[in-house]
């Protein structure tokens, strides 16, 4: 597996953002984890990524514990947070620089000058981030990500600022990466996206898994019939916020 | 519009006593706010329980802060500094608090039905509570015997701060006014005009006098200074300036009124020049973008897009990649105002330094200054340059994605400060050094040569070791230690502060001890033998001993570094 997560834990103070979460993610996999404000998706990500420390569990990417061997786990995993935090100083192509110098990136000019192309960054090479918008931002992160090859990514709300374009591009890139073998885990509220290129879905709610499978597998469950198809529908149902007339009174 | 500024100031400040009151509940802020309050106590009372107990047994305490020639043209010279600032102003603008309006006050004033002319009177009003912090502050430290003239210092100064940031305000918007003025250009730059003109009467009095005769003394520079600007057209043109600063100087009370009068006149002059400037506003709105978005104690720094210092190469030790981002950081935040700035500040200490060391000539004062600059580069240099962890921890969340050795990343990040403030030591320690002969000309060249040359030595360990103490307290401490451009106030974190630099000089003192006794050990044993030059050897054994122990410490952080959560990281009020 790409990434496996055993009984992963991480609480502050009293409260459990994330509690007891178990699962796996294959190479060539996108899986789409979805759920509430506050269900613990962002924790989830930033403990994969070793941003977090968990306090119960265990993670392993490509096989390396990240516990354990932190730096060989690191180095085959990237991460692209919602909010683009990029180094105030440093241009464009000096955080891709930095990125290859970092994780040893063979053949660095020519990725980059893919990517720059491909990422619609060309001619902001030498920006600094304080002249980019928002969505210029989000691409640098999304390069800085995707210019070594990770065989683990990590997504979270991947589209926030970008604009049509950009949306129909991140797309693409999500799914050639994964056709390529890499392993994707994306968080977003973006329901018709999460449906559209994800081949699992995970819904989280209040720290815990409440539901994992392909759409039609999540349909097809005794309990969540009658949402029908809709990940919308299923997605409510789950976490309680169905409203319909044939919703249960309360999960 | 008054009303509602008095408002939303009388809820800010209730606001923001009740939330550092909240905060008192975590043993952090109870322990800061004890240790601030003390400090305080101790600076207001103590110094006036000095002064009493000092009255009582007869001594007569100083009650000035200057020596009286120098108290006597104090008007004269402060006048004059003012003027330069004043220039350096119209020549260098620099942002002013004045105008920075936050975020919600620009969404929400600067679209309601309210006149520019009324935000600018907005802004003035909200700045006066800062400026009377400072003033305050300065008065505590105001070296005066009586209370009377220690409040008397507050109101000068106060107004006097509120001049300058008036005036600093009034440079923006003409600018910004110039832009959009048309035929009346010329007259929105009238006050740019009548100030340079003001200097150069000035500048013109003080050449003429330094040509009539030559200076050799402190007090020939005071006499000539005092004979330039005390009469004729010069004294006029400084008329302005030096009524702001001369209620400072006044003995009694009846001298001060009619000075103070004087001042505020002055003051309410630029009030009137600001508030006409009104339809700048806009212009300096538009034009500045995210900087009058924030307030300047939150405000973070602002880059230049420039060449990088050198292009990083892609294979390499992970400490150079640290190194050389923390160099684009350091070069892309210098520019030319910040070199002027430096520049002015170096002359105001050599200017310093050749009052107060009574030195003779200008190898003299170059060697003096050079000297102390050093020892204050190597002492104070690694808490005032913070490009390493204390700054990058508001990027944690970026850091600890990379696949780098914890102990790496504490020893990059410390690296380019450390660099930084040994090679502004080394710069000025050889200056000193090279006129060292003009300052000790009774102690001998051998002496001289190596006491300079250990202290070269010495120095990269000083600031290592004092960089590595900073780092290790922000990943120990994180929650003490604020995010990058963020600047928490309040006696709490006055406390706080003291407690670290207290704790900094502790831990320095105890780390340096092995280094200390290992060379103090080869100067005893060999002293006989080499003399002086005994002394570059025990340094290079001090600072051998000092390298090992900064490389220990960055292996034992790592840890540190690995299990700081970001969530403890401080974050603004």
């Amino acid at each position: 597996m790409a990434i496996s997560v055993q009984a992963l834990g991480r609480t502050y103070g009293s409260l459990a953002a994330v509690d007891a979460l178990s699962f796996d993610v294959a190479p060539g996999e996108i899986v789409g984890l979805i759920g509430p404000n506050g269900a613990g998706k962002t924790t989830t990500l930033r403990m994969l990524a070793g941003i977090l420390k968990p306090t119960s569990g265990r993670v392993t990417v490509a096989g390396f514990d990240l516990a354990q061997a932190p730096i060989e786990a690191k180095r085959r995993l990237a991460f692209m947070p919602d909010e683009p935090h990029l180094f105030e100083y440093l241009t464009v192509e000096e955080h891709l620089r930095l990125i290859a110098r970092l994780y040893t990136v063979p053949d660095f000019e020519a990725r980059a000058r893919a990517l720059i192309g491909e990422l619609q960054l060309a001619g902001k090479e030498r920006s600094l981030p304080g002249e980019l918008s928002r969505g210029m931002r989000q691409k640098v992160v999304i390069a800085c990500g995707l210019v070594r090859d990770a065989s683990v990514l990590l997504f979270d709300e991947p589209l926030t600022g970008l604009d049509p374009m950009g949306i129909r591009l991140m797309r693409e890139t999500i799914v050639r990466r994964a056709r390529a073998g890499a392993a994707v885990l994306l968080s977003s509220h973006l329901l018709h996206l999460v449906e559209e290129v994800c081949s699992r879905v995970m819904i989280m709610d209040r720290g815990h898994k409440v539901a994992d499978g392909s759409v039609h597998e999540l349909a097809a469950r005794a309990d969540l019939a009658a949402a029908g198809s809709n990940l919308e529908q299923i997605f409510l149902r789950v976490t309680g916020h169905d409203t319909s007339a044939d919703a249960p009174a309360s999960r | 519009m008054i009303g509602a500024t008095f408002y939303i100031m009388r809820c800010s400040a209730k606001n923001r006593v009740l939330r550092r009151l909240q905060r008192l509940r975590e043993p952090r802020y109870l322990v800061g706010a004890i240790v601030g309050t003390a400090y305080l106590g101790f600076a207001i009372f103590g110094r006036m329980l000095g002064r009493a107990s000092a009255a009582r047994r007869g001594r007569q305490m100083p009650t000035a802060l200057l020596p009286p020639a120098f108290a006597a043209l104090g008007p004269a010279i402060g006048g004059f500094a003012l003027m330069v600032l004043a220039v350096g102003t119209w020549l260098l603008p620099s942002a002013t608090g004045l105008l920075s309006f936050s975020s919600a006050e620009k969404e929400i004033l600067f679209t309601a039905p309210l006149t520019r002319r009324q935000l600018l009177l907005y802004r003035l009003i909200r700045s006066q509570w800062s400026v009377l912090f400072g003033a305050v502050i300065f008065a505590i430290a105001y070296p005066s015997a009586t209370s009377g003239a220690r409040i008397r210092g507050l109101a000068t100064v106060w107004l006097a701060l509120m001049a300058c940031n008036l005036f600093m305000t009034g440079v923006t918007l003409t600018r910004a006014r110039a832009t959009i003025a048309g035929a009346a250009r010329r007259l929105v730059l009238l006050p740019q005009s009548l100030t340079f003109l003001a200097f150069l009467v000035v500048a013109a009095g003080l050449l003429a006098a330094v040509r009539r005769a030559p200076i050799e003394t402190a007090r020939q520079a005071f006499d000539m200074f005092a004979a330039a600007v005390g009469s004729g057209a010069a004294r006029v043109a400084l008329f302005p300036f030096a009524a702001l600063v001369r209620p400072l100087f006044a003995e009694s009370l009846t001298a001060f009124i009619p000075q103070y009068a004087v001042a505020v006149l002055i003051y309410a002059v630029l009030v009137g020049w600001v508030l006409q400037l009104d339809a700048g506003l806009d212009v300096v709105s538009e034009t500045t973008g995210d900087r009058i978005d924030t307030p300047r104690p939150f405000r973070k720094p602002t880059y230049r897009e420039r060449a990088p210092a050198w292009t990083l190469a892609l294979q390499g030790r992970p400490e150079g990649a640290f190194v050389w981002k923390a160099a684009q950081q350091t070069f892309r935040r210098v520019d030319r105002g910040l070199i002027i700035r430096l520049a002015v500040l170096l002359a105001w200490g050599m200017f310093v330094v050749t009052i107060i060391g009574r030195t003779r000539g200008i190898a003299q004062a170059l060697a003096g200054f050079a000297a102390f600059a050093a020892v204050f580069a190597t002492v104070m240099g690694p808490q005032i340059v913070r490009s390493d962890l204390r700054q990058d921890l508001a990027n944690l969340d970026v850091l600890q994605t990379w696949p780098v050795r914890p102990a790496a990343v504490v020893r990059g990040e410390i690296l380019w400060p450390a660099i930084v403030v040994t090679a502004v030591a080394w710069f000025l320690g050889v200056i000193a050094l090279s006129m060292s002969a003009s300052l000790f000309s009774r102690t001998g060249l051998q002496l001289r040569m190596a006491f300079g040359i250990a202290a070269l030595i010495l120095a990269p360990a000083l600031v290592l070791s004092q960089c590595t103490i900073h780092n290790a307290t922000a990943l120990l401490f994180p929650g003490w230690i604020p995010a990058d451009g963020q600047r928490p106030r309040g006696v709490d974190a006055l406390g706080q502060r003291l407690i670290l630099l207290g704790a900094t000089w502790l831990v320095l003192i105890i780390s340096l001890l092995p280094g200390a006794i290992a060379g103090g050990i080869l100067w005893l044993a060999f002293r006989r033998f080499i003399g002086a030059w005994i002394l570059i050897p025990s340094a290079l054994v001090a600072t051998l001993f000092v390298l090992v122990e900064v490389l220990m410490a960055t292996e034992a952080l790592g840890p540190a570094y690995e299990s700081l959560d970001i969530s403890s990281v401080e974050r603004i009020e």
